[in-house]
């Protein structure tokens, strides 16, 4: 029986982060309480995040998750 | 590199190295050799890059997750190791009719043990630290 393929989260943060604030890596990781590494994994899709981080991902932005997370299925 | 990828290379290059000078020793030195094994408490000098800097993170969700899943593939090596080799002692003696394991078998397994687990402990790390790098 063939897997079911897992969904993926992807999200917009590099555009809001650069285009809409210009916000540093950095600037966000230290708003967020994550570490420059964890925002690189961010945006390039590699990490999942908690649902915590996610909220304060959103909140930094004054989006909804659902604005800046995006469930890939 | 954060600092928990620099902990977990340093993990992985303290027991390469703690198995390698034992080894190496052992011809000259026997069961002794085994005392090269305390170059494992090397692996505290880790701490050095986890001290905290200003308010900046050093630690987060992320490396929590990875040491997670990295200590329970390190521990769980270990364990198999420590398993297996017992397993194949026990069929040697057996085997041989000596009926006993020597003491200088078990000296060497027990810090072998220690430098597994640490040692796939690290580089369960750094792989995952470097899959999700080349991944982003």
């Amino acid at each position: 029986m063939p897997r079911k393929k897992e969904p993926t989260l992807s999200n917009c943060i590099r555009d809001l982060r650069t285009s809409k604030s210009g916000m540093t890596q950095q600037e966000l990781a230290d708003r967020v309480g994550v570490t420059r590494q964890t925002i690189v994994a961010l945006e390039g899709g590699a990490y999942t995040p908690s649902l915590t981080l996610a909220l304060r991902i959103a909140r930094t932005f004054k989006k909804t998750t659902e604005e800046v997370f995006r469930l890939d299925e | 590199m954060n600092a928990m990828e620099k902990v977990a290379w340093t993990e992985l290059v303290v027991s390469a190295v703690a198995v390698a000078v034992a080894t190496l020793l052992s011809p000259w030195l026997g069961s002794a050799a085994t005392s090269a094994f305390a170059l494992l408490a090397l692996i505290m000098l880790g701490a050095v890059f986890v001290r905290r800097r200003g308010d900046r993170t050093v630690i987060d969700e992320r490396d929590r997750q990875i040491e997670k899943r990295a200590t329970s593939i390190g521990v769980g090596t270990a364990w198999m190791t420590l398993f297996t080799a017992l397993a194949l002692a026990t069929v040697w003696s057996s085997y041989s009719n000596a009926h006993a394991v020597s003491t200088e078998f078990l000296n060497w397994l027990i810090w072998v043990q220690f430098a597994i687990c640490y040692g796939m402990k690290g580089l369960a790390s750094v792989v995952m630290y470097r899959r999700q790098q080349h991944a982003a």
